[in-house]
């Protein structure tokens, strides 16, 4: 009974004691495109992702209903850097929606202004400047920003509350929003200001956080026990994890010897504890306790380093393995040194995953895949004249001039044919899709994405847009290991019908070996030859070079490559790569031609991007 | 369509655009001009044909052009057939400058008339009359494309590009294209300030959210539009946020944009 009066108590309360307008919500996931597309356009680095920021403890004063509801505690700013911008979930403290939304605009706007020229300038003149910058930069955005500012000013703790030096501070505070670039520094106060929503946060965990672990770690490398962290997933609440990395030439002073007066609004500390394996039972609530905590820290350990790491190049076991479907076909390979090419010298093996089922496009892609199908049915339409026609919808005029011709010069033709008509337009192409599976695509983007999940996902939108044309195509994947094993393995077939069949086995790619990529050409050459279309394409998508254990590497491996490709383009192919290879520039030139490759920048728009570049590549364009 | 330039059109030179073009005209060599959509290619080549007081034959290619649109054909007349000039052949026999505009547009059977005018014979042979006309020494071609629409079915192919004087043209820097949006339109220099600021901002977008940046033309459009009262935000809606995309969501970002600029 006590308890349940107790939640109710809390419920009420809380509700009370509230700051915002939950009804008014505007959520960070159903605005997150639109500022995305916001936030490159004002200049901000297209690269960026924009996730959820957590809520950190601020420490400011308190109302005393929020005391009393022990809410108002924890608040969520916006920050940079190098690859995220981190916004908060949901914002609900201003009374409309419309006003919630632009404050959603108002920060990615801020984000989008290099901290660069502010870097000399303490955390609240760089506040007011970029502020300025912003105004100066988009006028529009002055009468908005100044309704914001009217309604968060009234957010903050009142005046008459507040005593002497805080008030000062929180005076200097409303004067550096209201007259942004008029304070030159925050006047001292016992407890940190309430933070501002409408800034940036000035003093983004990352660095402080990755600065405590590494003195940390720094100071205990003789130390026996050893402390490790798993981050259960959770669907809730996103944690900021800080991969901490050794870079000990730039050890600055540690975070806490230097007074950074109100910068710093939160402490979450990193402690190695001596915990025994069977601790590891508490992993369930795991979660929990990371709920409770602002950050977690990952860091390096001496310990466990190595069992937390699986790197393993044996083959899987053979119950979890594919199914090869033959011994294999011997294909030669070019040896750049004995400048010959050497005859069977690589076994390519075909090979057809053995634990696909069949599955429907999963959810996620579902709306992308909407949208090249229907940018793909549009492309179809596009329809030519067919002239001399027997009949047809209008007067093929040649046709009836050359007729007359031939009638006044006494040559009849028994059945003149002079009329045109509008036909779809007649395309004859076969692609084949060779996609790279080495084990580099297991490497993770982030910490949900792989590679290999980047390249599903792409096979899986390509195929959908393909499916809508007339266009005939097939996919294969492989890797390698050593010349005697080229796995080849099939996703589908020309023959075979894009379904729920094909899409299991376009799940079920999975990363793995090496890169022997002449191997492969080759065995793709052949497949494609045998087509009976007019044009052939073979698209390869691949995350780097060729290469494998023995002296399939560097040089070798190149040449050979080129010499794969040299042969499927004598034999009537068109090659062309698709990379996600940063360094592609040094040698994808060399192998495919300047023309003959396309590089993706962002390997997340791999999905979206493929579809379009086969589209333009074959002309639908 | 043959036009001659009566009033000299407004073009802002950024580079030696112009002594170039002069030099390949008085060498009889033809020119190839490469740049996205609306930045003035054509603007640039109705300034050079009235500054060289020639007439200016426009061809806009497109897929369905073949060689016959362009040299010509024999039209029905009462019971007997006439023969009728094509724009290459009017351009070859009066002299003047072709513009075969979006050449890779066209059929590949284009290409193969403009071969022998683009060498030192200068000739376009005719087939279905017999004629070998010999260009006269004011004919000059001229060819454009969009290098962001190549593709590898469609592309200009080596042995063609090769016949030609390059020039790469670009959307301007900023302050040439805010005066070229001033001279244009009339429009203060704050409006013209603010539409480029505008554009350049989208331009950001290009390849990831946009296929196409905006181009120097629609700001002209958009400008106009103002000028002649719209709202400024509705304006930019019309004239610059819709022609460029169809996602409504990214159209609600971009109009986000244009409230930054205009608010």
């Amino acid at each position: 009974m006590e308890d349940i009066v107790g939640q109710l108590w809390h419920k009420f309360i809380s509700k009370v004691a509230y700051n915002g307008y939950p009804e008014q919500q505007v959520a960070l996931a159903d605005i997150s495109n639109s500022l995305a597309v916001f936030f490159r356009a004002m200049g901000g680095n297209g690269g960026l992702k924009i996730t959820e920021v957590n809520a950190f403890e601020h420490g400011a004063k308190q109302s005393l209903l929020q005391k009393i509801a022990g809410s108002g505690t924890h608040i969520e700013l916006a920050w940079r850097d190098e690859d995220t911008l981190r916004l908060p979930a949901a914002i609900d403290v201003l009374p409309n929606v419309e006003q919630n939304r632009q404050l959603y605009f108002w920060l990615a706007a801020l984000a989008s202004i290099d901290d660069k020229p502010f870097e000399h300038l303490n955390w609240i003149g760089a506040a007011q400047a970029k502020t300025v910058a912003v105004l100066s930069q988009y006028p529009g955005l002055k009468k908005r920003y100044f309704e914001l500012v009217a309604l968060i000013i009234q957010h903050r703790p009142t005046l008459s509350k507040l005593k002497e030096r805080d008030l000062a501070a929180e005076q200097a505070i409303r004067q550096a929003l209201l007259e942004p670039g008029s304070v030159d520094r925050l006047p001292l106060s016992q407890r940190p200001p309430m933070p501002v929503m409408l800034w940036l946060n000035p003093n983004p965990p990352t660095k402080a956080k990755a600065k405590e672990a590494s003195d940390d770690d720094d100071s205990s490398n003789d130390d026996d026990q050893s402390s490790s962290g798993k981050v259960k997933q959770s669907n809730n609440r996103k944690y900021q994890a800080e991969q901490q990395e050794e870079d000990s030439e730039q050890q600055k002073p540690s975070l806490l010897t230097v007074r950074h007066e109100t910068d710093l609004f939160t402490l979450a500390e990193m402690f190695k504890l001596a915990r025994s394996e069977d601790d590891d039972d508490d992993l369930d609530n795991a979660s929990e306790i990371a709920d409770d905590l602002d950050y977690l820290t990952i860091s390096k350990d001496n310990k466990t380093r190595g069992s937390r790491i699986k790197f393993d190049l044996d083959l899987p076991a053979a119950s979890d393995d594919d199914i090869a479907l033959s011994e294999g076909s011997l294909f030669p390979e070019w040896h750049y040194k004995k400048n010959k090419l050497i005859k069977d010298h690589c076994c390519v093996i075909p090979m057809v995953s053995g634990h696909a089922t069949p599955t429907p496009l999963p959810e996620n892609l579902t709306r992308a895949a909407r949208k090249v199908r229907r940018q793909f049915e549009a492309l179809q339409a596009q329809r030519q004249w067919v002239r001399g026609l027997e009949d047809g919808s209008e007067i093929d005029l040649e046709a009836y001039i050359n007729y007359c011709g031939e009638r006044a010069t006494g040559r009849l033709s028994a059945q003149p044919a002079l009329y045109k008509h509008m036909l779809p337009g007649h395309r004859d192409l076969a692609t084949l899709v060779l996609a790279d599976l080495s084990l580099s695509t297991e490497a993770s983007l982030s910490e949900e994405t792989r590679i290999i999940d980047v390249i599903r996902d792409a096979l899986f939108l390509f195929s959908e847009s393909l499916c809508t044309t007339t266009d005939q195509f097939a996919i294969y994947g492989f890797s390698s290991k050593k010349r005697q094993m080229v796995r080849f393995t099939t996703i589908k077939g020309f023959n075979d019908k894009y379904d729920n069949r094909v899409r299991g086995h376009i799940n079920a790619i999975r990363p793995g070996l090496f890169t022997r990529m002449g191997g492969a050409i080759r065995q793709a050459t052949e497949i494609l030859q045998k087509r009976p279309n007019a044009q052939k394409l073979l698209l390869l998508i691949t995350d780097g070079k060729p290469n494998d254990l023995d002296q399939y590497e560097g040089r070798y491996g190149i040449e050979d490559t080129k010499a794969a490709i040299i042969e499927a383009k004598q034999a009537g192919l068109i090659p062309f790569c698709i990379t996600i290879d940063r360094d592609a520039k040094e040698y994808l030139p060399y192998l495919f031609g300047s023309k003959g490759y396309a590089q993706i920048k962002d390997i997340q728009q791999l999905p979206s991007e493929l579809p379009l570049l086969y589209a333009q590549l074959t002309g639908l364009y | 369509m043959t036009s001659t330039i009566q009033d000299a059109p407004f073009y802002q030179p950024i580079g030696n655009e112009c002594e170039l073009f002069e030099h390949a005209f008085k060498h009889k060599l033809p020119v190839l001009i490469k740049g996205p959509t609306g930045c003035g290619k054509t603007r640039f080549i109705a300034y050079m044909a009235h500054k060289l007081n020639l007439p200016l034959y426009t061809v806009s290619c497109h897929d369905d052009l073949t060689a016959s649109d362009l040299v010509g054909r024999h039209l029905i007349a009462d019971n007997s057939t006439i023969w009728n000039d094509g724009p290459l052949t009017r351009a070859v026999r009066n002299g003047g400058i072709c513009y075969l505009d979006e050449i890779v547009e066209a059929r590949k059977d284009t290409t193969v008339v403009i071969h022998p005018l683009t060498d030192d014979r200068r000739i376009l042979p005719i087939d279905r009359t017999g004629e070998t006309l010999q260009a006269p020494d004011d004919f000059m071609l001229i060819v454009s494309y969009n290098p962001g629409y190549t593709n590898m079915m469609k592309g200009l192919k080596p042995s063609t590009r090769q016949r030609f004087i390059s020039l790469s043209f670009d959307y301007l820097p900023a302050a040439q294209e805010q005066l070229v949006v001033e001279k244009e339109t009339g429009a203060d220099a704050l409006l013209a300030q603010r539409l480029v600021a505008l554009a350049n901002a989208l331009r950001n977008l290009k390849d990831q959210d946009l296929e196409e940046m905006p181009s120097t033309r629609l700001l002209v459009y958009t400008a106009t539009l103002i000028i002649a009262g719209f709202d400024h935000v509705e304006a930019c809606r019309a004239g610059l946020i819709e022609p460029l995309t169809d996602e409504p969501e990214t159209i609600k970002a971009l109009m986000e944009v244009v409230y930054a600029v205009f608010g």
